[in-house]
């Protein structure tokens, strides 16, 4: 049991990130590798924002998320654009999102040097004990903000203008060009909502885990390998993928061996994929967002 | 358009490759000044790049001073930098450059010990002299290899001080290793293993954690459910201090202790009062009295604007070291250098007095077990590495 | 027109290979040959891929899994039971043919982001054991010491030596990879890449043949092992991590992946480029970053495009119109 509410909060950043790769893989179809990155960039801003400049968490949460926002359109108007004007291969998109990648996490040494930054939790660190459980505050904010903020993502996708669009434009790009949405914007607002929900997880997780320059590329993965097991491209998947990875690998860790846990993560993700190609949580006809 | 940048590209990959192909060819022009070359690698980007920037930041210094106060005699140091991204493929390359290019007479670097066993290929290929300052892996001196010294302390020796002052002071029976998966968590494991026999204390648990990993909960489970009295951690301090955080979150009891590699005041920065009363082993402690280390610190700080992390103190002695044996030998040869290393006597500097014994490990450092009180690292004992 | 670019292309490749002979008798610096070298290695692993992403259009970012595994088993095989080096690489190519087997297989039904991430996941499980399975792999520390390669008593040790070695190794690699590419194999192979449906349709074991693409890039990649291992001397998990599948993958698509003279140029213009950024210091990965985007975006068909453009001027202007798109 406590190995399961350890894996909670894990899962819950592990879902953020992995619907992050979702969104954009179910609006544009592209696979964007520099979503860790984004998450890393989140955590620092935010850790500018509430360390160094002293703003509150709430404040620094959104101005880092609508800067990061900024960069994921930016990747998209720079690079999937052009790209996609070239009628490029998937695989070239998935070299230029590696490049952004490497590109980010090197500025980011560059800006922020090579030392951990400590991230002070917002809430109290004491844990708080149940019997023989215990989980601390900082978890029960992540939970609860990364919960939230998958309402929004919701809400946002079934109820606003740009949130329908983008629906549209996943479950049929040629038939949404011809309805006359602007798939560009779209495929905008999809890196840009990504963007920001990486940074999210970013912010959330710093106080737990420091913020270094390479934190990406773990949380990056390990998002993107939640985001295949719930099926990728399907909204709720994503959400019930994370969930399960950090849980199973909060078990697997504990109760096995801590050396092979991310073996046996991606074992059972080879096995998963053998098993169910599309995912565990997708259903034969495949939905998108 | 479209036309127009592939032109731009192509020139300016081939304008990249060739000019730093010749430009550096060109490159060999004798001075009549006696000079020594010191080629650097370590990681200055990459997993492990705040010990390689520490190590390059504490060379410059060090090479900087030397040259101002003659400290080599009539010897200028002269010294390169490569990165080596904590890869070995790359480090050996990097090696090969600054033997090749940069002309280096001896090598310091590097940190990982996978990247410096690569390099220890390379430099014995080509008979050159190569020190360590930040490998602590056992396996570094066990190669028969005249060509490797380290100025790192060994590990045997931390994991021996640690159980010991473990067993006899604070009384431990049961004791877990909760080490990194990679050659120093691993050897720290062996290591404690053989030590925990040595002075019999039971090892209970020995789970182990990848670098980078941000969840240790599930293993600290497991060693509370052991009931270990004592976790001895031997890996960097981003790990360790999440360890000693999720510990006091589990409320595990036990006594947690480290070894040099976690030695930082970043270490107490990041664990907060999780990590209080952690007990260390170390080389370097900022706060010394000792006059050496007082006054490193000092320039330290002041050239910097941070505190020097214990892999830079060890840098900055390599230097020295070095320094003193280009004097002694008069001569940047290989085999006058090494020698004159292993001759290596009678300094006094700011980790120790440096000894090397036959294997290339200095017998000459101390070792001081600490404990965190506040934000600082308070001396419990010091101990000399020569026994 | 089929004849005029197949001996168009074995003639650039000759006279490439000939250069590359004389390499060592002109190239005297030591970090010249070491990087020349390294690419060699990496070469062989780009073709494997290419064979594999480019031809069949399966797409693997988990090669660095097969190249350590041929670097442990070969030089394993040369520690502790004293096999010799060829002995050794044999074993070793049919130990990563066995895995090219096994992510074959459930590789066949995935395809896009599945399939990387299945790649991946296999790159990493192999680390992970390689890191984890002290008592064979020796663990983190690695392997230190492991023999150089000895043929008739002649002991292949120098840079210059391994230059040698390496080469006609890659020769042989390039040769039969490019028969196979222009054999009914490699046109099965596009058949696939470009419409899997249709070629199963025709008649054609799409399976067997996907499978078959990931062996033969796992043979590649466990040759490319075995020759690293004795080359670097020593070998740990380090050497293969996800950033070096990255990095392959990286090489075939800047050079153009639907060629094997792509790979050629993709392996050795990334080989010579992240160290000649050296001197950029920590702006270094910051260019490398700039430039792999730059060129997916302007060159989709990487280098070797390039390469085809200047061959069709070349055509336009001497051979009037004698344009063929066949590779």
């Amino acid at each position: 049991m406590q190995y399961f509410l350890n894996g909670l909060p894990i899962g819950a950043i592990y879902a953020l990130v992995a619907l992050s790769y979702s969104l954009i893989y179910a609006a544009s179809g592209v696979l964007n590798w520099s979503q860790g990155d984004m998450v890393m960039l989140g955590a620092y801003l935010g850790f500018t924002l509430f360390q160094l400049l002293n703003l509150g968490f709430t404040p620094a949460l959104f101005i880092s998320m609508a800067f990061v926002a900024c960069v994921g359109v930016l990747v998209q108007y720079f690079i999937l654009r052009p790209l996609r004007e070239r009628k490029a291969p998937p695989i070239n998109v998935v070299i230029a999102t590696l490049g952004v990648a490497i590109i980010t996490r090197n500025i980011a040494l560059v800006i922020w040097g090579p030392d951990a930054q400590i991230f002070s939790s917002p809430v109290s660190a004491k844990p708080i004990t149940l019997g023989a459980l215990s989980i601390t505050p900082q978890d029960i904010l992540i939970v609860t903000v990364g919960i939230g903020l998958m309402l929004v993502l919701q809400y946002f996708l079934k109820k606003t203008r740009e949130g329908k669009a983008l629906r549209a434009v996943a479950q049929d790009r040629y038939g949404a060009i011809l309805m006359g949405i602007d798939t560009q914007r779209s495929d905008g607002v999809a890196f840009a909502a990504s963007a920001a929900l990486g940074a999210a997880a970013g912010i959330l997780v710093a106080p737990i885990f420091f913020v270094t320059f390479n934190m990406g590329a773990g949380i990056g993965l390990k998002g993107f390998v939640a985001a295949v097991i719930g099926g990728l491209g399907y909204i709720p998947g994503a959400i019930a993928g994370g969930f399960f990875l950090g849980i199973v690998e909060a078990i697997a860790g504990g109760k096995i061996s801590s050396g092979y846990r991310d073996a046996i993560t991606f074992a059972l993700l080879i096995l998963v994929l053998w098993l169910k190609p599309s995912g565990l949580f997708l259903r034969k006809t495949r939905q998108k967002v | 358009m479209f036309r127009y940048h592939k032109k731009i590209a192509v020139i300016l990959m081939l304008a990249l490759l060739l000019g730093s192909m010749l430009g550096t060819v060109g490159c060999g022009q004798k001075s009549v000044q006696k000079v020594l070359k010191i080629g650097v690698v370590g990681p200055e980007s990459g997993g492990g790049a705040q010990l390689g920037q520490g190590q390059r930041k504490a060379i410059q210094m060090a090479v900087d001073e030397i040259n101002a106060n003659k400290g080599a005699g009539e010897w200028k140091l002269e010294v390169f930098f490569e990165d080596d991204e904590g890869n070995p493929t790359k480090s050996a390359s990097a090696t090969n450059k600054l033997l090749q290019q940069s002309q280096a007479n001896v090598i310091i670097g590097a940190i990982h010990s996978s990247a410096t066993l690569a390099d220890m290929v390379v430099t014995s290929r080509a008979g050159i002299p190569q020190i360590t300052a930040g490998s602590t892996g056992a396996s570094i001196t066990e190669q028969n290899n005249k060509w490797i010294f380290r100025t790192a302390v060994n590990d045997e020796f931390q994991a021996n001080a640690l159980v010991k002052y473990a067993k006899e002071v604070l009384g431990i029976k049961k004791m877990a290793t909760f080490t990194a998966a990679d050659d120093y968590g691993q050897s720290g494991a062996k290591l404690l293993a053989a030590a925990a026999q040595k002075y019999g204390v039971e090892l209970v648990a020995t789970p182990t954690y990848n670098n980078g990993d941000k969840d240790f909960k599930p293993q600290l489970l497991t060693i509370k459910e052991k009931g270990a009295q004592g976790i001895f951690m031997w890996g960097l301090y981003t790990e360790a201090a999440l360890i000693a955080k999720q510990a006091q979150q589990l409320d595990v009891k036990a006594q947690l202790f480290g070894a040099s590699g976690m030695a930082a005041l970043k270490l107490i920065e990041l664990g907060g009062d999780a990590v209080q009363g952690l007990i260390l082993t170390q080389t370097f402690l900022p706060d010394s009295t000792d006059e050496k280390v007082k006054e490193f610190v000092q320039k330290y700080k002041s050239k910097y604007n941070e505190n020097p992390i214990p892999h830079a103190a060890q840098a900055y002695d390599t230097v020295y070291i070095i320094a003193e044996a280009v004097k002694k030998a008069n001569s940047n040869k290989p085999d006058a250098l090494r020698d004159a290393l292993t001759k290596t006597a009678g300094l006094k500097l700011v980790t120790g007095e440096p000894k090397f014994n036959e294997k290339g490990d200095d017998i000459g450092k101390r070792l001081l077990i600490t404990t965190i009180k506040g934000d600082k690292f308070e001396l419990v004992k010091a101990v000399m590495t020569n026994e | 027109m089929k004849g005029i670019t197949k001996w168009r292309t074995y003639g650039i490749l000759g006279v490439l290979l000939l250069l590359l002979f004389l390499v060592p008798q002109v190239v005297s610096n030591i970090y010249y040959l070491h990087i020349i070298n390294l690419g060699g290695i990496y070469t062989l692993i780009t073709i494997g891929l290419n064979l594999l992403s480019g031809y069949t259009g399966q797409v693997s970012m988990g090669q660095a899994g097969y190249f350590a595994v041929g670097t442990y088993v070969s030089s394993l095989l040369m520690m502790n039971l004293k096999f010799p080096f060829w002995a050794a690489l044999l074993v070793a190519v049919v130990a990563a043919a066995i895995c090219g087997l096994i992510i074959g297989i459930p590789a066949m039904k995935l395809s896009g982001p599945y399939l990387v991430l299945a790649t991946v996941g296999f790159g990493e499980i192999v680390r992970l054991v390689l890191l984890n399975w002290t008592p064979v792999t020796k663990g983190a520390a690695g392997l230190t010491g492991i023999p150089l390669p000895e043929f008739m008593g002649m002991r292949i040790s120098s840079e210059k030596d391994f230059f040698y070695l390496i080469f006609i190794v890659l020769l042989l690699g390039t040769y039969v990879a490019q028969r196979l590419a222009k054999s009914k194999i490699g046109r099965t192979f596009t058949a696939i890449r470009e419409d899997e449906l249709a070629a199963e349709a025709m008649g054609v074991p799409v399976n067997l043949y996907k499978i078959s693409a990931f062996v033969i890039s796992a043979v590649y990649a466990g040759v490319a092992g075995a020759l690293f291992g004795s080359f670097a001397g020593v070998a740990s998990p380090d050497n293969f991590t996800f950033d070096e599948s990255v990095a392959f993958l990286s090489m075939s698509v800047i050079g153009g992946n639907r060629s094997i003279v792509g790979a050629v140029i993709g392996a050795f213009v990334l080989t010579f480029l992240s160290e000649a950024l050296r001197v950029f210091q920590a702006l270094r990965l910051v260019i490398y970053g700039g430039i792999l985007i730059f060129t997916v975006i302007y060159m989709p068909k990487g280098l070797y495009g390039l390469v085809e453009q200047g061959q069709n001027w070349f055509s336009r202007q001497f051979l009037a119109g004698k344009k063929d798109y066949s590779s």
